[in-house]
């Protein structure tokens, strides 16, 4: 009994102590009022981020807030963003890129800024990021519309003495072009696709490829089955590298680039996103943009970019949205356009056009031929569209690279591989 | 009010707090570094005065029982959770309840989901399959390769501890490292490829860690390479555990060397030998890392559990749940290999 007490008198002084000291900061800290700081988690194809960090400073002293800035790869964004989204562990504002599949995590921006601004400038990409019906939530600011398209190695083209096709020209026009420059040259191959769905898409609706149908994917079509007996074909020959598609396994990505860098190949199937890091990297040789091949199922390429969103778990909601909002406004997308050579998605400045000051004149001209593979896209291949804006687009993006890599490499054949896309995308987007 | 107290730079004032109630509760001790450590240390003391000494050694146990239990069992019981629920959330509350229908979307030929064909099953078959394969090959060559190693550097060899340290060399690099050493050699314009084209055995470059036929070759390879002087080092120790006047018995019977090895050294050897063999067959069950890194074009079981559970981006409804069902499979026949494992060492220490 008496240890008790004892016990019991220990336990008593140190709640005493520890109220006495808590109640004391509470009121001490009271009066201490700290502006916002908003983690920003951002990825960057060139500059994007360091101009965003530039950009936000003049958010910071008009509104007092400061954000913190961590510029990290595209992998920590695409493959530890969701989990973190998940465990609380999330930042307050990131740089995403899938866009409709994160909308569950996403601040409705809504109620902190102007939707008439908004619906007026970014309608056209607003819904990218919504619920497949019934929201029209304001959920983030698209940073840069992408449109997938070929980059070429000029210079191979000149050593080997063959022209470039025109605009207007075929897959299999640029096929046979680029047949003649391998072997004229020797190289290693012709041409470079990156490992995803994203990029094979584009040449896919070329060649009549529809993706969908009333909205439920629908992928292995005739002219998805025809692309892919081509794309086999280019692999079997020689004209793709087994760097490529054949080096991956299963749904990994794998970015081109370092092939066409390196001068692998003399074209590489990319998009608009990589104009500021080839401007900056390429210094050996010339290279331009070309107009997106065609195909009797039009003019195929894949509209997209990333954009900067909030998510609720953020303590912050007005901050970030403010922020988010600063970024989106006219005089700040177009200085971010031009700052990273991208194209805007603000619609008013895609009619009034972007003085890209400084930019090099291959840059430009890549810019505004982008600029017009969307406008084709958008006329011959509205598919595209639908498909980027499809919130399991991400499930997809894997599934095609996984079962035609097989394909190449003869693990199954192209009838199997096209069976099992069909069936593994049905498995994936089942509820 | 609230806000403004928890969002301060906390852990200065903790720190205070901490040493505050350490000065108030604990005795005076004469000396400034005495009385600082009396501070430091009041839950010890503290303890010692609700508990007595005898509950003193758990005091000291808790803080690994707490890390071992948060990062091993904890994850084990979470991953069970996975595999009988669904969603694409790693939140329980957002996961709906399904039974056995994960174990069904991995071993069924039709997908329960869709009613076509099930992809996963034969994804998982094939990683079975690929994986046996590397096991099969990869295990056996590195025991050998280990044992004449060891048996050669147990002998009296000019440098012997300068061969120790280069076999033992790749155990210490990280497996990206090994697997970043080995594309610069194997990659289509790598070095192996440049000297074949240059001894004119090649004609053509070869992509070896993507080329069909030599993709399995060089995982095994790699990863025999990377871990072979690890099970060395163990074979080494075994043999130095050979009572020596066995040998010098033989050795004045006039008993041949491969006499000699394979009847003292072998059979003294084998418990050591068994054990070896079940940890690396458990290891090449698991290995992921410097095939990952390797970018080889078959997929391991790792690899696949990997790939479902989403952890490339590409999140679905099913994937986690059953990319948790494939890895307590697995788990089911790694702990048969430990109960191996587990048997022959007990037999080990009754003989």
């Amino acid at each position: 009994m008496k240890k008790f007490i004892y016990l019991m008198s220990n336990f008593v002084s140190i709640f005493k102590t520890l109220g006495f000291i808590f109640f004391t900061t509470l009121v001490v800290l009271s009066f201490n009022v700290k502006a916002a700081e908003i983690k920003f988690i951002c990825y960057q194809d060139s500059n994007e981020c360091d101009t965003i960090a530039e950009m936000a400073k003049s958010w910071e002293s008009s509104t007092g807030n400061k954000v913190n800035i961590e510029t990290v790869g595209y992998e920590v964004i695409r493959e530890q963003l969701e989990n973190q989204l998940e465990s609380d562990a999330a930042p307050d504002v990131a740089r995403v890129t899938n866009l409709g599949g994160l909308n569950k995590f996403y601040l409705d921006l809504k109620p902190y800024v102007d939707s008439s601004y908004w619906e007026t400038n970014y309608g056209a990409t607003l819904p990218w990021y919504r619920k497949p019906s019934g929201d029209d939530g304001i959920y983030g600011w698209q940073t840069q519309l992408t449109v997938t398209g070929p980059y070429v190695n000029v210079t191979m083209f000149e050593d080997a003495g063959v022209d470039m096709p025109e605009e207007g020209a075929s897959w299999d026009d640029w096929a046979d072009a680029l047949r003649k420059v391998k072997s004229e040259l020797d190289l290693t191959a012709g041409l470079a696709l990156d490992r995803t769905a994203h990029r094979w898409a584009g040449p896919a609706f070329s060649y009549g490829a529809k993706f969908h149908k009333d909205g439920v994917p629908i992928l292995v079509d005739e002219g998805f089955r025809k692309f892919s007996e081509v794309f086999v074909g280019w692999h079997k020959e020689g004209l793709m590298p087994v760097e490529g598609w054949p080096a991956g396994s299963g749904t990994a990505y794998k970015n081109a680039a370092p092939l066409f860098l390196d001068g692998t190949v003399a074209m590489h199937m990319s998009g608009s996103w990589m104009l500021g890091n080839y401007d900056k990297n390429i210094t050996d040789f010339q290279w331009k943009v070309v107009p997106i091949p065609c195909g009797p199922g039009g003019c195929g390429a894949m509209p997209g970019g990333s954009g900067v969103v909030a998510f609720k778990s953020t303590k912050h909601p007005d901050a970030a949205a403010s922020f988010i909002n600063f970024l989106s406004q006219t005089e700040n997308a177009e200085n971010f356009a031009a700052k990273t050579s991208n194209i805007t998605a603000h619609q008013g400045l895609q009619k009034s056009g972007i003085d890209y000051k400084g930019v090099s004149p291959v840059v430009a001209e890549g810019l505004a031929i982008f600029a017009a593979n969307a406008g084709k896209a958008a006329d011959s291949t509205p598919q595209a569209y639908w498909f980027q804006g499809y919130n399991k687009n991400f499930a997809i993006y894997g599934i095609v690279p996984d079962y035609i890599t097989k394909a190449i490499t003869g693990e199954m054949s192209l009838d199997d591989a096209l069976n099992a896309i069909d069936a593994d995308v049905a498995a994936k987007i089942a509820e | 009010m609230f806000e403004s107290f928890f969002n301060i730079n906390y852990w200065y004032f903790i720190l205070f707090v901490y040493l505050f109630i350490g000065f108030l509760l604990t005795r005076e001790v004469a000396g400034f570094i005495p009385r600082l450590m009396s501070v430091i240390g009041w839950p010890i003391e503290l303890s010692q005065r609700i508990s007595g000494t005898k509950s003193l050694p758990y005091l000291f146990l808790f803080p690994n029982i707490l890390i071992f239990g948060l990062f091993t069992f904890l994850p084990l019981f979470m991953n069970f959770g996975f595999s009988v629920t669904d969603g694409e959330s790693i939140n329980f509350s957002s996961r709906d309840y399904s039974g056995s229908d994960n174990l069904a979307r991995i071993v069924l030929e039709t997908q329960i989901d869709t009613g076509i064909e099930n992809m996963e099953n034969d994804k998982f078959k094939a990683a079975i399959a690929d994986t046996f394969i590397f096991v099969i090959f990869q295990v056996p060559i590195m025991i050998v390769i280990a044992l004449i190693t060891a048996v050669v550097l147990n002998r009296e060899i000019i440098g012997r501890a300068f061969w120790r340290a280069v076999y033992f060399y790749p155990v210490m690099l990280s497996p990206v490292v090994v697997a970043f050493l080995w594309t610069l050699i194997l990659k289509r314009q790598g070095l192996l490829s440049q000297k074949l084209i240059e001894w004119n055995w090649i004609e053509e470059p070869i992509q070896w860690l993507t080329d069909p036929s030599w993709t399995m070759f060089w995982s095994v390879f790699v990863y025999t390479w990377a871990h072979l002087g690890f099970y060395m080092l163990i074979l080494l120790a075994g043999l130095q555990s050979i009572p020596k006047d066995l040998y010098e018995a033989a050795e004045m019977d006039g008993t041949s060397n491969q006499r000699v090895f394979w009847k003292i050294t072998i059979p003294l050897l084998m418990p050591i030998l068994l054990v070896v063999t079940v940890l690396s067959l458990i290891k090449a069950f698991q290995a992921f890392e410097e095939l990952f890194a390797l970018q080889v074009g078959w997929v391991s079981l790792v690899s696949y559990i990997f790939e479902t559970a989403g952890l490339r981006g590409q999140k679905t409804t099913f994937g986690l749940g059953i990319a948790a069902m494939a890895s307590l499979l697995v788990a089911v026949l790694l702990i048969l290999l430990s109960l191996l494992q587990f048997y022959l060492t007990r037999r080990q220490i009754k003989l």
